[in-house]
Parts: C-alpha cells; sequence; structure tokens
C-alpha cells in the first residue's frame, strides 16, 4: 500500500475529499486559482514592500551613523565657537568631528563659471571620498570640488579655478553623494577652513562607525553643551532612519492589506463553489448519513475539501510569488538572492497561512448546512 | 422469539403549512431476525415513513421504536447514527452509490470513519459473494444497473446489520436483473438471519416475502 493510500486510510475525510474535487476539476481549479491571485496578491506585495526598504536604505547609505550640531538660533546662538567644538571633541565616541563653515560664492574657470556652496573644511576625508585624485588629510590649501561642478567648470584635479577672486588648485573631485547628506558636496567647493570669512562655524558633523555610536555621542554632545543653555542643536539622522522604516512598516501593511482584499474575494468564491458542490450531493450526503456517518464526519469532509483547495492554491501561490519576487528585485535591485530574507519567507508563510484559513474559514457554512440537513429529507427524490 | 426491530403505537404527522398530514397512524410492526417482510401501498400512503422510522432516519410524533428490544425513540441524533452503523443496511431505488468512489471503496463507506482494519477484507469478500470480484475497482458508471445495485448491497452488510431496508430495490431494475437482486436477499436472510424489509409496488418482491403488508393512508390494514 503506497504512502498515500495509507494516509487517506487514517483520514478518510481526506480520500473522499480528494474524490470529490477531481469530480468537478474545472469548478475546483477555478477556486484554487482565486486563493492562488490572493496568496499570490499578499506575499507579492510583501515582497514588494521588502524590496523597497532595502532598495531605500541602500540609498540612505550610513547616514545613521552621521549627526549634525547646530547652534541654536532661538537662544540667540548664531555659530559654534572653537571651544564648543573642541568640546564635542572631547565627548564624542569612536567619532570623527567635521567643523564646517558655509557660504556662497561664485567659482570661475576660463569662460565658464557658477555659484556653489562653499565648505570650509579643516579634514574633509572624514566625509568625503575623491572620485579623481586625492583627499588629503588636512586641507590647507588647494579646493576639492564636487562632482556637480566639476562638470559644470569641466574640471579635473590640477586645474586652477577662482573662487570669489582667489586662485586654487583643485587637488581631488569628489565622488559623486548618492545618498541624503547635510553637507552634500555634489553642488559645492570645499576650501581650507580659514580661507572662509568667520570667526565660528556653522555646523559641526559627528561621523561615526556605528550607529549606537552616533547615537552615544548625540546624547554626551547633548548633556555636556546643553547643561546650561540651549546652546545647540543635534540632529540625528538616525531618527529619519527611523522614520523611513517605520513609513515602509506601514506602507507594507497597507499593501498586505489590498493582498488580503483579493484573499477575501477568494474566499467568497470557495464559499460559492463549496456551497454549489454540497448542494448537488445532498443526496449522497445524505446516504452517507444514512449509512452510519456521523455529522462531525461530514464536516470534516466539507473542511478537508476546502481545506485541499487552500493548501492547493496557498502552495502554488508561494511558488509563484518567489518567483515574482526573484523577478522584482533582480529588476530593480539588480539582486535576485535579495528575495532570500528571512522576512520575505514571513510574508510568504503569512499569505499561505491566510490562503489556507481563509479557505477553511469559507467551508464552514457549506459544511454545517451540509451536516445538519435530515437525512430523510436530502434522501427524498 | 425476541423482535429485532418493532414499532408501536407508532404516529407520524407533518404540518405542511397549517394542514396537518398524518403520514402514518397507530402503526403497530415487527421484524424477526431472518424474516422477509414487504410493505406495500399505493404512493402517499406512508411506506417511506415508515421505512425511515424504522431505519432511525425519523422519529415518530408519538409511539415507541424498539431496537433489538431497546427503546431507541429519543436518542440523539449522534446516537440514532450510531445505531444506524451498528443494527441497519440501508438499500435505495436509485442506488445512491458515490461516483467517484470505486466499487470497493463505496463498499467500504460505511467503515470509512472509524478505526476498521478488516474492512477492507470485508468489503473484497462481499463483492465477491454478490459476484462482482472482477469488478473491486470500477467505478459507478462503468457498472449495470444491476451491477450497481449488487455493490449497494454489499455496502448495506459491510457492518454486518441486523436489518436491511430496501426502498423500491427492484425499481429501477429490470425483471431479471431485480430477480436476482431479489434472490440476493433471500440468500443473505436465510444465510445471516437478518431481518430483511422492502417497500415497494412490485408485486414479484412479494413472492420472496414470508409476509406483506398492506399500508393505506398510514394504517395497517
Amino acid at each position: 500500500m503506497s504512502r498515500l493510500d495509507d494516509l487517506y486510510r487514517r483520514v478518510p475525510a481526506l480520500l473522499m475529499a480528494r474524490r470529490n474535487l477531481s469530480r468537478n476539476k474545472i469548478r475546483s481549479g477555478l477556486a484554487v486559482l482565486g486563493i492562488i491571485i490572493g496568496v499570490l496578491a499578499i506575499a507579492s506585495l510583501g515582497m514588494f514592500g521588502t524590496t523597497l526598504r532595502t532598495g531605500a536604505s541602500q540609498q540612505l547609505g550610513e547616514i545613521g551613523n552621521e549627526i549634525t550640531i547646530s547652534p541654536n538660533f532661538q537662544e540667540g546662538i548664531e555659530e559654534l565657537s572653537e571651544r564648543d567644538v573642541a568640546e564635542i571633541r572631547r565627548v564624542v565616541v569612536d567619532s570623527e568631528v567635521v567643523a564646517v563653515r558655509t557660504d556662497t560664492g561664485l567659482v570661475t574657470r576660463g569662460q565658464r563659471q557658477t555659484v556653489v556652496t562653499i565648505y570650509g573644511m579643516e579634514n574633509p576625508g572624514a566625509l568625503y571620498e575623491a572620485q579623481d585624485g586625492r583627499v588629503p588629510d588636512r586641507l590647507r590649501q588647494g579646493v576639492l570640488v564636487g562632482s556637480g561642478t566639476a562638470e559644470i567648470l569641466d574640471a579635473e584635479p590640477g586645474n586652477t579655478i577662482s573662487i570669489d577672486g582667489r586662485t586654487y588648485r583643485i587637488s581631488a573631485v569628489l565622488a559623486e553623494e548618492q545618498g541624503i547628506s547635510l553637507v552634500n558636496p555634489n553642488n559645492a567647493v570645499v576650501v581650507p577652513v580659514e580661507d572662509v570669512n568667520g570667526t565660528g562655524y556653522n555646523q559641526v558633523i559627528v561621523s561615526s562607525e556605528s550607529g549606537q555610536a552616533a547615537n552615544e555621542s548625540a546624547i554626551a554632545i547633548r548633556e555636556s553643551l546643553n547643561e546650561r543653555e540651549e546652546r545647540v542643536n543635534v540632529f540625528e539622522l538616525q531618527a529619519i532612519t527611523q522614520g523611513i522604516n517605520q513609513f515602509f512598516g506601514i506602507l507594507n501593511t497597507f499593501l498586505i492589506g489590498i493582498g488580503s482584499i483579493s484573499l477575501v474575494v477568494a474566499g467568497v468564491s470557495i464559499l460559492n463553489v463549496m456551497l454549489m458542490s454540497t448542494i448537488e450531493r445532498r443526496q449522497e450526503i445524505g446516504v452517507l448519513r444514512a449509512v452510519g456517518v456521523q455529522r462531525g464526519d461530514v464536516i470534516r469532509m466539507i473542511l478537508a475539501e476546502a481545506g485541499l483547495l487552500g493548501v492547493a492554491g496557498g502552495v502554488i501561490g508561494a511558488i509563484l510569488a518567489l518567483g515574482a519576487g526573484i523577478a522584482l528585485n533582480s529588476f530593480v535591485l539588480d539582486d535576485p538572492l535579495a528575495t532570500f530574507q528571512v522576512v520575505n519567507f514571513l510574508y510568504i508563510l503569512l499569505a499561505v497561512g491566510f490562503g489556507i484559513g481563509t479557505s477553511v474559514l469559507s467551508g464552514l457554512y457549506p459544511a454545517w448546512k451540509a451536516a445538519n440537513e435530515r437525512p430523510v429529507e436530502a434522501l427524498r427524490k | 422469539m425476541s423482535h429485532i426491530i418493532e414499532l408501536q403505537h407508532v404516529w407520524k404527522r407533518y404540518d405542511t403549512g397549517g394542514e396537518i398530514v398524518e403520514a402514518l397512524r397507530d402503526v403497530d410492526f415487527h421484524a424477526d431476525p431472518g424474516e422477509f417482510v414487504t410493505v406495500m401501498g399505493p404512493s402517499g400512503s406512508g411506506k417511506s415513513t415508515m421505512l425511515n422510522v424504522l431505519g432511525l432516519l425519523d422519529t415518530p410524533t408519538e409511539g415507541t421504536v424498539l431496537l433489538d428490544g431497546q427503546d431507541v425513540t429519543d436518542l440523539s441524533d449522534a446516537e440514532m447514527t450510531t445505531q444506524r452503523k451498528q443494527f441497519i443496511g440501508f438499500i435505495f431505488q436509485s442506488f445512491h452509490l458515490i461516483p467517484t468512489l470505486s466499487a470497493l471503496e463505496n463498499v467500504e463507506v460505511p467503515t470509512l470513519f472509524g478505526d476498521d482494519p478488516t474492512a477492507r477484507e470485508r468489503a473484497t469478500t462481499l463483492l465477491e459473494r454478490v459476484g462482482l470480484g472482477d469488478r473491486l475497482h470500477y467505478r459507478p458508471d462503468q457498472l449495470s444497473g444491476g451491477q450497481k445495485q449488487r455493490v449497494a448491497v454489499a455496502r448495506a452488510l459491510v457492518n454486518e446489520p441486523r436489518i436491511l431496508l430496501a426502498d423500491e430495490p427492484t425499481g429501477n431494475l429490470d425483471r431479471k436483473t431485480g430477480r436476482s437482486v431479489l434472490d440476493l436477499f433471500d440468500e443473505i436472510r436465510r444465510e445471516d438471519d437478518v431481518a430483511v424489509i422492502a417497500v415497494t409496488h412490485d408485486p414479484q418482491i412479494t413472492e420472496y416475502a414470508d409476509r406483506t403488508i398492506e399500508l393505506v393512508d398510514g394504517r395497517i390494514q
């Protein structure tokens, strides 16, 4: 006896259910299709959300590791002093501190000219990487040109440009900043800090090795600089990334909600199919009851039918969803393997569970109705 | 000798929208093991109602049903189902086989829900006995009317009942096939000591019966 026969022997409701479903293959097939679509919708919308989130966090890069300190204008503080910067350097954890003095100015090279943001920094190497040339640890002379500015000026390392009348030699063209940054270098130039007018700093960037270090640094800075008065605003980009993560969480729930609607529709179609098929089989069920099959067994049999539809739809839907996820990820993220994340399998599991649950739930009413019909009525011709 | 089934003063009334129909009026009836009883009567005489009450498919409005000496009138649905499974085999005019199951599986149906390791063996033996040993795995649509009714007889016998209830068992069969099914009934009641109660229009059946009861307007004549 095969294993399947053995299973049928132990769970006779399954055998009956399996045979009953094969009676009208098109109808069963359509019911399964409904569940497939529902499961596919939930699972692939869930995975779609994951892909969005992964894509977004790639865009955001490591900004979670940065904090920005700016003077608190509301308290009448317009810039950060050398003492503030020194204090920040003293308290931060595992971080590099870059003090920035900002201005705007006109940059010219030959006939070309453009208005840019000018950042005065002593140690831009902590924030930027070169696309061409070299970013020195200590910027004492020369200028670093953002990629956008370099393009407008058609400039490369070694060229000279003039900024507000002062001439500089370009040390490096900076790599394009893809993500979000509070001191975006793309349309800016970076010059030695003493070349920018003023004595204080407009902001201080703290670049940490980890999100946790950034967080600890932020706390330490608040404690030491804002002890007596609110001298500075400390802005953690982590707050943004958390917000964004939260947003994607909401988006995912929303998407899955939409998917669930299709599963509800599928449930209604199963309800319809099961109701039709139990009405058609009234007499048969009456015979079953007459020959000694209990009500509970009739209910089990019909629930098994609904459950089988759900399992079939769920499994096929899960496989298709996995395929859809692979296609989506290779298209959007260029990385099909990004599909194989724990969270995606949870979505698939959730979708399959929902699918089977919906099916069984939809089978309840027909099962109850069939089991409670009096055999005498059912057997009447 | 004790009766295997007995109806005492059984009344059955239906309320059909204001009008009360009396399907059975003070029916007293009994059958003994090994006895072949036919119930005859015009349609609407209450034959089917009587068979349903005898088969524990319906409960009387008044009166008592005794099965093997026990009062089974007021049992719950689950208890009645258990009693049916244990005591009663049903045979219907239109066979009522399950079209998706093979002959063998159809015979097994009454044993299916419940742990019954020898069921397949018994079903096979029964099908061989009714002359369908070579048709075990045929589906009902591959069998003739007489063969279907034989499968139904085997199904009715699979739980080794004490009573066989047949509702127009030859109604859908030609005369010759009907006769062969009746021969089978005769053999069963003699060999297995089963009481056979058949409701019918068919005068042919009365030739086989020990007793024939006439039912008119719910009353035994």
